[in-house]
């Protein structure tokens, strides 16, 4: 369903925010508040995502099908948006990830060639 | 896709609620509330870039989306082009028929005028409660005028030459023109002798039109004198076809009617006239009217202020707003009209009355009254053949001695349609009260520059409604070709929501489908439309006097209405569908498929009832169109049989006016007989008359006179003719009573007419003349014709004693004007020292003659051009040609109509045998007889049909009644025409059902079960 502009993005940063969204949502669904809460916290706080970002990336995915919104209660018993990955969506994470890990791969070599 | 939109709007509570959340976890890190909300805005980043990114994700889905559907929609034009050929090819029709139809209605009422700032120009235009006292009044024809005998209420758009100098003087305009036709104009010194149109401009016409030249210069307000050489302007039409557009033509002299003008340009390509369909051919300043005018006629109208013959054009000034204007105009039109050295209307107090002939008898108080275009009405009066298109001549002779205000009866065209005037005895007399007074109402002069766009206005509206119910049988008929569709593509829409996809998606793209046939249904109709109006357009030209200048061709307005129809149409005939397939319950469908269950689905007998009733409609608005047509063709069949009263075939006419060519009084009789004596001799004529007029040519003349024994202020009203020798033989009209006139008669009759041209004695015996049946059977009764005289009057104030008519002869009834018009009393005088219409009677192809006779006048005299060289049945075509136009386009589009019904039962009845396959399978195998499964579709057909037929029937009863004006001797309920109509269709749907049920005796019972 994608287009191609929105293939030609995917190696910008965004793409690796995308792939955080999805990973984060693997643990199940999620508020838009929570989601940013959770990558700083599981990062030790080093991913500091500015996160009005956090929105267009959300939105991309549900356009993209790989997530899907549905209104919900949060804790404090609080109407909220709950974002929830789709069977589309945990297929991509793998895609994702495994892209990831080659792209990690590929530059520590670059950036060690000694080990 | 809908969840978007709601999630972008959603998306700024998420946002506050996302921030407000921050904050919280902040304020329970310890932060103070407002430090707390602080940094939460901060680490959010900025809210409008975050929102515009978040926009900008599902910026292009829509467009995505859009080209997915296209090119699916393509592949399923591609899998059944049979399917799409027939879709496009009925929208393209309809559009197509709509589409040629408003480019005329376009081109013929609503194009702006070729002028600059067209919405600044204003026609003026004068009312008043009762008419004004004037002793002449000539309309340009340019605007319509309610100037009749005893009219109250009269309006018009004439003024004098004085009034017009008045009004230029009040410097409420920026710029103020008036215009006049210039009467028939001989143009010798290019070529061979031509009768040309033109028009009389004030100087400052071109100028104040904003209209520049092509070549040389248009007129200007010098050439606009007495004194000034005569000059004249072309017209770039007319320029490019008689001097083949050479520049030297400027500067050439040419004569016009014997006088010499000096052409000094040609006006910019664009301008053809001040209203909409009008072209002269040269335009002359107004002090150009009396060279070129005979005397008489022009009456010194120049100075005088009870002769109105100018229409008159302001344009507005941007800072004097309209309302200003016009009280300012108006107020200074009623001073002069009240308080005027010759106080025109007369305020307060009692009224004589409308001005009414009071002449002597006799030849004396003859009018002439020539059709001209009348108010409003759906028959074409072709304009006078004396007078210039589309003019109304209204020309009283006053005797001389008195010169009275008030000699003139001013007649109009109503006259033509054949209501009797009121009499002179009966006829209202208003009081005059402050508020008839008169005034000048300042209208838009593209709304009030109607001209011949009138004639127009009705059979269009007709023609436009037609075409319309044709596009609603293209929807349908398209809808029912969706529906079946639809029906067969229920699975591929039942697993596509099966798989996830959202109904108002699938109706989108089933939408997006009909708009794509739609739109090329809409390309293709555009190009039929051109045709179509190009071809209608020269069938109208092609039966005019004039050539008709309506700009031709699609403008953007003709194009906007294209689109707006296709899209109206593509949403109309995909709708229905569409909701079908989105409504369809996934589950039973899909189980259908597999288990190709002997069960009819439910969704089969719904579906099945609205391709019925699609059916029915179409048949039934087929039929509305059918009648329409029926109606009205049978209407021209009735006008072509009517019996005229003499023989149409083989007749040459042609007119000509020898006194443009210098010819006076005496020679022009005598001129008369020498050519009615040379075309008598010609091979291949049996005989040759003249009369003031053709019969059946539109034109009509009629003459008021006093009956003996009634009062003397009593005038009695009969239709006129003034005819040469043999007029009667020639034309095989026979006499029932009497004789014909002889020498005596017309000497007689010249010496009237000298008597009323210059005040010379009057004939001592009474004019002899010659009634009709209807007159005798009006005025007389019983009473023996022969030897009545009538019509004497005794000498008064307003002329010497008249000895009247006697009736020498009776003749059998023909039509006169036009072939509505009902026989009324008619009298024929003999013709003396006017213009005249030759009828040249031929023993064979009247064509084939008309360049024997051609060369036969002008040996006689070849400065002298003859003018509508026609024969009758051609004269009678051009009288009929709305008729004939009506008829025949409706009746084509009737027939596209009931072809249109036809696809559509023969479409649903196919895909009803297709769908039954299995059933009639099924009903062979147990012993079904061919005839049966033959009746079983054919029944079916056949029932729609009829309940097509009887709804259609029954609307066009309602409908037909807006007919009726252009109705002749057939009722608007006529029975046959319903009858006939209805078995026709009936006919052609049996035949359209026969096809499928051919197909379904065919169905072999093996195959059909082993089927799906």
């Amino acid at each position: 369903m994608s287009t191609k502009e929105e293939r030609e993005r995917i190696e910008l940063l965004q793409g690796t925010l995308d792939l955080l969204i999805l990973r984060t949502l693997l643990r199940g669904p999620a508020h838009g508040h929570a989601i940013a809460k959770t990558i700083e916290f599981n990062s030790d706080e080093v991913l500091q995502v500015e996160q009005g970002s956090l929105y267009p990336a959300l939105h991309r995915l549900i356009k993209r099908r790989w997530i899907a919104v549905e209104e919900g209660t949060s804790e404090n018993n609080r109407r909220a948006k709950f974002y929830r990955l789709t069977s589309k969506g945990r297929k991509q994470l793998k895609v994702e990830i495994s892209r990831w890990d080659k792209l990690a791969g590929a530059i520590a070599r670059i950036l060690r060639p000694a080990e | 896709m809908r969840c978007s939109k709601r999630l972008l709007e959603e998306l700024d509570a998420d946002i506050r609620e996302h921030i407000e959340r921050e904050t919280q976890d902040n304020i329970d890190r310890g932060m103070l509330p407002e430090e707390a909300r602080y940094a939460a805005m901060r680490k959010f980043g900025n809210v409008m870039r975050v929102k515009e990114e978040t926009r900008e994700v599902w910026r292009f889905t829509w467009l995505d989306e859009l080209w997915q559907d296209l090119r699916y929609g393509l592949r399923m034009v591609q899998k059944s082009p049979a399917f799409a050929a027939v879709a496009v090819l009925t929208l393209a029709l309809g559009i197509g028929a709509n589409t040629a139809i408003f480019s005329l209605i376009d081109a013929v009422m609503l194009r702006s005028l070729p002028i600059e700032k067209p919405s600044q120009m204003v026609v003026l235009r004068w009312s008043a409660r009762k008419a004004p006292r004037i002793n002449g009044y000539m309309s340009s024809g340019d605007c319509p005028s309610n100037l009749r005998f005893g009219a109250a209420n009269p309006s018009g758009c004439s003024f004098s030459e004085p009034m017009f100098r008045e009004i230029r003087n009040t410097n409420q305009f920026s710029g103020v023109a008036a215009f006049a036709n210039a009467g028939p104009l001989a143009l010798t010194g290019n070529g061979p002798a031509s009768m040309i149109s033109g028009q009389l401009v004030s100087g400052d016409f071109f100028d104040t039109l904003g209209l520049k030249a092509a070549a040389g210069r248009v007129l200007e307000l010098s050439d606009d004198s007495p004194t000034a050489s005569p000059v004249a302007v072309l017209n770039y039409g007319y320029w490019q076809s008689s001097f083949s557009g050479a520049r030297d033509a400027v500067g050439r002299t040419i004569e016009l009617n014997g006088v010499a003008f000096t052409i000094v340009g040609v006006v910019e390509q664009r301008f053809t006239g001040i209203t909409p369909g009008s072209d002269y051919d040269v335009w002359l300043p107004l002090a150009a009217g009396p060279r070129i005018s005979n005397p008489r006629m022009w009456d010194d109208r120049q100075e005088k202020v009870t002769y109105w013959w100018l229409t008159i054009l302001g344009r507005l000034k941007a800072e004097t707003p309209m309302l200003q204007a016009q009280t300012a105009i108006s107020g200074m039109f009623r001073n002069e009209m009240l308080h005027g050295p010759i106080p025109l209307f007369e305020a307060g107090g009692g009224m004589p009355g409308p001005p009414r002939p009071r002449g002597g008898g006799g030849a004396a108080a003859r009018q002439l009254v020539m059709g001209g275009p009348r108010p409003a009405g759906p028959r074409a009066v072709p304009p006078p053949p004396d007078g210039p298109q589309g003019s109304t001549v209204v020309q009283g002779v006053a005797p001389p001695a008195t010169g009275a205000p008030g000699a003139v009866r001013v007649q109009s065209a109503p006259v033509a349609q054949g209501q009797p005037l009121p009499d002179a005895a009966n006829e209202p007399r208003t009081l005059s009260k402050p508020d008839d007074e008169p005034t000048i109402l300042l209208v838009n002069a593209q709304t009030g520059l109607t001209g011949s766009r009138n004639q127009f206005e009705n059979p269009l509206h007709i023609l436009m409604s037609a075409v319309a119910i044709i596009l609603l049988i293209a929807c349908s008929n398209v809808a029912g070709l969706m529906l079946a569709r639809s029906a067969a593509r229920q699975k591929e829409m039942a697993l596509r929501l099966a798989l996830g996809a959202g109904r108002m998606r699938i109706l989108r793209q089933l939408l997006t489908e009909s708009m794509m046939l739609a739109a090329t249904g809409g390309l293709l109709g555009i190009v039929f439309a051109s045709w179509g109006a190009h071809a209608i357009l020269s069938f109208v030209s092609s039966n005019q006097r004039q050539p008709l200048a309506f700009a031709e061709g699609l403008d953007v307005r003709v194009l906007g209405f294209t689109a707006a129809v296709s899209l109206f149409t593509g949403i109309l005939f995909g709708l229905a569908p569409a909701f079908r397939s989105v409504r369809v319950d996934v589950t039973p469908t899909l189980k259908e498929g597999f288990s190709a269950s002997t069960k009819v689905s439910r969704a089969g007998t719904r579906r099945f009832s609205i391709g019925n009733a699609l059916v029915v409609t179409q048949v039934a608005l087929a039929i509305v169109v059918l009648v329409g047509a029926g109606l009205l063709v049978r209407t021209l069949q009735n006008l072509r049989s009517i019996d005229v009263g003499f023989d149409s075939h083989n007749l040459v006419i042609f007119g000509i006016n020898p006194s443009l060519a210098g010819y006076k009084d005496a020679q022009i009789d005598t001129f008369y007989r020498d050519m009615q004596g040379r075309l008598t001799e010609t091979p291949g004529v049996k005989s040759a008359s003249y009369s003031m007029v053709p019969l059946l040519s539109g034109a009509l003349m009629a003459t008021m006179f006093n009956w003996p024994g009634t009062p003397q202020d009593r005038q009695l009203e009969s239709d006129v003719l003034e005819v040469g020798p043999d007029f009667f033989s020639t034309m095989q009209i026979p006499f029932v009573a009497g004789r014909g006139f002889d020498f005596s008669g017309y000497g007689i009759a010249a010496q009237a007419r000298q008597s009323l041209f210059n005040g010379s004695k009057q004939p001592a015996v009474p004019t002899p003349v010659i009634v009709d049946q209807a007159f005798v059977a009006k005025f007389l009764g019983k009473e023996n014709p022969l030897g009545k005289r009538f019509g004497q009057s005794a000498a008064s104030q307003e002329g010497p004693a008249s000895p009247g008519y006697e009736i020498i002869g009776v003749v059998r009834d023909t039509k006169y004007s036009d072939l509505r018009r009902e026989i009324s009393p008619k009298m024929y005088v003999p013709l003396s020292a006017l213009a005249a219409a030759f009828e040249v009677r031929t023993a064979g192809d009247p064509q084939a003659l008309v360049p024997v006779i051609r060369h036969t006048v002008a040996q006689l005299d070849p400065n002298l051009p003859l003018r509508d060289v026609t024969t009758e049945s051609q004269q009678i075509d051009r009288l009929l040609f709305q008729e004939r136009l009506v008829a025949r386009l409706s009746s084509f589009f009737g027939l596209l109509a009931l072809t249109l019904a036809c696809i559509g039962l023969y479409g649903l009845l196919a895909y009803e045998v297709a769908r039954r396959t299995r059933e009639i399978g099924i009903r062979t195998a147990l012993g079904a007889q061919r005839g049966d499964v033959l009746r079983l579709v054919v029944k079916q057909g056949l029932l729609l049909a009829l309940a097509g037929a009887v709804v259609g029937i029954g609307a066009s009863m309602g409908v037909t009644r807006y007919l009726k004006a252009m109705l002749y001797d057939v009722r608007a309920y006529d029975p046959v025409t319903m009858v006939v109509v209805a078995s026709l269709l009936i006919l052609v749907a049996l035949a359209a059902s026969f096809l499928p049920a051919r197909r379904a005796t065919n169905v072999d019972p093996m195959v059909a079960l082993r089927y799906e």
